[in-house]
């Protein structure tokens, strides 16, 4: 087991050092903060000011060795464009985003995995073809097409909910709904096709055969079976509770850090999207982490370091 | 009557709700696309677009804007000035200013916004871009001086005929020198400057909202909204889902072809104008094509700038009369124009420059202007019709459009001209500290000779002769650019809301521009 987490804990640091290498090259190649942050029409004077406060008219392999250094010692930068800790503002922003992807979480698990089981429960019947229908709806509309048609129902022409922004816990229902839907569609189709896999094993024939109740069967060896795909669909959705909203927080206006990410990557404000990065990847790793020991939970097999 | 300690207390819980009551002007509530991109509201710091439509809100130069009439200056934080000499300015100030903070506004207030603001002093660090764009504003500032309470002057190295242009910016606003010294450190300070503006700022929240208050001491009016709430709404069709829901009284940035949606809806109207901002190309002289000025005149004579400004504008803004302004009153140069709309001529120019087809880069971003790519689409297939081989390279950022390489040659770009003199667009963009020459894509000896003419001559004759020579060289004989229209700048509204709209990116507020239903 202590093997198994040092390597997992091991590749988790170099998926993190490669994902902010990544980002560095990427982000100081294709645009100069100075000229990005102090606008368009800023004099070359207040550029250069600019530049050399912030060390960006040192060589680039400087500065990536600057920034890294930094890092290892625990200082993840400060805003260019802010002036304060990236961490500190970065922090500031995770409630808002969790205000949404959490209850979008529930929605996903609550809405997505019983519509999933029923559809494969009920394979062919109507019931099955509606939650399929939904499931490749929900799927296949874009999150920011889905969220203004909501809008357009339920702010500008029923006037029950506001349109966006975040005042109260009103403003959070439209955002939460368009990022669960999509969810929960993915995990519905996702558990159909793993519950169905499942059904069709000999195990699930000999134990109908053997005269196990149909709830006992599906409760006690179709549903463990079946939860390891779903599993790794659920392990990928906590991994990007952190930033999972980028699209969703722009199209209603919500500060959280998917906008901030938005804005800081249009500033090349290097600190706070690698701290960002830093952050996903971090929950990212853990996640996928968890979901592993999971895998051995459900799958004694996998404990024991058999293959499935 | 006798006063007792319950009474008064009792008097004191009354009066509470009874004041809140009293107070029934309304709350405004702005969607706008961006709120600063600086993250901070000190003006040197945010020289932007969206800047300039903020800050006259609350905070105010010495001298103002006449921003519904033709931008021209009127009385602001000083009700006269005169000229002592070429580089002298003297100013009376206004009597009785309050700032936000309650204190009246002194000439030492004026003093400090103008030298430890943005300069930097004992009490506060300033962002080293801070001095170098107020160095940029004011170039010959030597130093400004109280002649007596009341009466400041303004004095610069050099003779300068613009100073009271210079002095209308917003880069010169007054702000308190005494909340300069509560504030813990400049980045407090530059979330919320105290001024004198007719709003007070009460919550910045960087890209989210900025709540300003009414500073109901205002010298110009008791401000008619009580609360005026500014929110970031990035994406146009969520701004204008906010507007027809109720939830926002005004939605700025609208692009032309939000116009008809929105006034399709009865309640609402969109305002605007063109403003004092001029769209351009700008053309890089030492690309291997362009290097050529037939080249560069054959692409401004093959663009039909009428059909896009009917086409994509629907006539909702105009071509100027060439890099210049009507407002800049006596230095505009009359009679003259944009090249005009002639192939022929275009053809016969790049025969006569033995162009022959080879392929000039067309840097685009996504839209950072309004329209811009389907401008651009246009007027490469404009160019396509003559003969000329442009070729679209879409950008993520300005940094990028501008950035040197074999790829640049042609760039859009724009100009704004913050005050009425040619100096402040024409010597600003193209001069010999301007943005091309530092880029290094265009420079003209004699321009940037004449330049000095117009920032340092006192001869008002010698100014517009040189101003008309500096046309004729920047867009006839060896072009540094191409006009493509005047930008203009929309508005959405509650119809029932009495407002105008500036011919500038500012957007006014006070009681002489502000009207709610009864």
């Amino acid at each position: 087991m202590l093997r198994f987490l040092t390597l997992r804990l091991v590749r988790a640091v170099l998926t993190i050092a490669l994902v902010v290498t990544f980002a560095f090259v990427v982000l100081r190649l294709s645009g100069d903060p100075a000229l990005l942050i102090m606008s368009v029409d800023a004099p070359p004077e207040a550029v250069a000011a600019f530049r050399k406060a912030w060390g960006l008219d040192e060589p680039l392999w400087q500065q990536y060795l600057s920034y890294f250094g930094a890092i290892a010692s625990g200082d993840l930068g400060r805003s260019m464009r802010d002036g304060r800790d990236a961490i500190v503002l970065v922090g500031e922003r995770i409630p808002a985003t969790l205000a949404l992807t959490v209850p979008a979480l529930l929605i996903k698990l609550g809405l997505g995995i019983p519509a999933g089981v029923y559809a494969a429960l009920h394979r062919n019947s109507w019931a099955d073809r509606l939650v399929m229908f939904l499931a490749v709806a929900g799927f296949t509309v874009p999150s920011f097409v889905l969220g203004l048609l909501l809008v357009l129902v339920f702010a500008v022409q029923l006037g029950w909910l506001p349109s966006g922004g975040q005042d109260s816990w009103r403003h959070a229902v439209l955002p939460v709904i368009t990022m669960g839907v999509g969810g929960a569609a993915v995990l519905a189709r996702f558990t159909r096709s793993a519950m169905l896999e499942v059904l069709g094993q000999s195990y699930i024939r000999t134990a109908s055969a053997k005269g196990v109740p149909w709830a006992q069967v599906v409760r006690g060896h179709a549903l463990p079976n079946a939860a390891i795909p779903t599993v790794t669909i659920i392990g990928f959705m906590v991994g990007s509770l952190i930033a999972g909203a980028v699209v969703v927080e722009s199209v209603f206006s919500w500060p959280g850090v998917g906008r901030l990410l938005v804005v800081a990557v249009a500033n090349r404000d290097l600190a706070v999207v690698q701290c960002i990065l830093l952050l996903v990847a971090a929950t990212m790793v853990t996640a996928n982490l968890v979901v592993d020991l999971l895998y051995g939970a459900l799958d004694p097999r996998l404990r024991r370091g058999g293959s499935r | 009557m006798r006063l007792t300690r319950r009474a008064a207390l009792a008097s004191a819980v009354l009066a509470t709700p009874a004041l809140a009551q009293a107070d029934q002007r309304p709350m405004l509530t702005v969607a706008v696309q961006k709120l600063s991109n600086s993250n901070t509201l000190e003006t040197p710091r945010e020289q932007s677009n969206v800047g300039f439509r903020l800050s006259p809100s609350y905070a105010e130069p010495l001298i103002g804007s006449d921003w519904q009439g033709d931008l021209s200056a009127v009385p602001g934080l000083a009700t006269e000035w005169r000229r002592v000499d070429d580089r002298t300015v003297e100013f009376t100030l206004r009597d009785g200013v309050r700032f936000h903070d309650g204190r009246t506004m002194t000439a030492e207030d004026v003093v400090f916004s103008f030298t430890e603001r943005l300069q930097g002093g004992p009490g506060h660090a300033v962002p080293p871009e801070i001095p170098a764009v107020a160095g940029r504003t004011f170039p010959g500032f030597e130093r400004m001086e109280i002649v007596r309470p009341g009466v400041v002057r303004y004095v610069n190295r050099v003779p300068d005929v613009t100073l009271e242009g210079r002095l209308a910016q917003n880069i010169g606003v007054v702000l308190s020198q005494d909340a300069w010294g509560r504030s813990a450190n400049w980045m407090e300070w530059a979330r919320r400057p105290i001024g004198t503006g007719p709003y007070r700022v009460a919550e910045y929240r960087p890209d989210h909202s900025l709540v300003l208050e009414a500073h109901d001491d205002y010298w110009g009016g008791r401000p008619p909204a009580r609360r005026i709430r500014f929110l970031e709404v990035a994406e146009v069709s969520s701004r204008v889902n906010g507007l027809f829901a109720g939830e926002f009284d005004f939605a700025c940035d609208m692009p032309p072809d939000q116009v008809p949606v929105v006034e399709r809806n009865a309640r609402f109207e969109v305002l605007g104008a063109p403003i004092n901002n001029i769209r351009l190309l700008a053309f890089d002289q030492t690309h291997p094509q362009l290097a050529n000025p037939l080249v560069r005149r054959a692409l401004s004579h093959a663009v039909d700038r009428q059909v896009i400004v009917e086409t994509l504008w629907a006539g909702r803004t105009r071509i100027p009369k060439g890099l210049q302004l009507e407002y800049f009153n006596e230095t505009f140069v009359t009679g003259w124009d944009v090249p005009a709309y002639d192939p022929a001529e275009a053809r016969r120019l790049l025969r006569q420059a033995n162009y022959r087809g080879e392929p000039i880069p067309y840097r685009l971003l996504n839209n950072y202007y309004t329209n811009q790519v389907a401008n651009a689409q246009i007027m490469v297939e404009m160019w396509r019709a003559v003969g000329v081989n442009v070729v679209v390279e879409m950008k993520e950022n300005f940094s990028q459009t501008v950035e040197r390489g074999a790829t640049r040659a042609l760039h859009d770009w724009s100009s704004t001209s913050l005050f009425a003199d040619p100096v402040s667009g024409l010597v600003r963009s193209l001069g010999p500290r301007g943005d091309m020459a530092l880029a290094g894509e265009w420079q003209n000896a004699e321009f940037h000779a004449l330049c000095g003419v117009l920032e340092t001559s006192t001869d008002r004759a010698a100014r517009r002769a040189a101003h008309r020579r500096m046309l004729e060289i920047a867009e006839r004989e060896d072009p540094a650019c191409m006009v493509l229209h005047q930008a203009a700048n929309f508005t959405a509204k509650r119809r029932d809301i009495q407002w105008r709209a500036a011919k500038a990116w500012t957007m006014d507020f006070r009681a002489s521009n502000l009207r709610f239903p009864a």
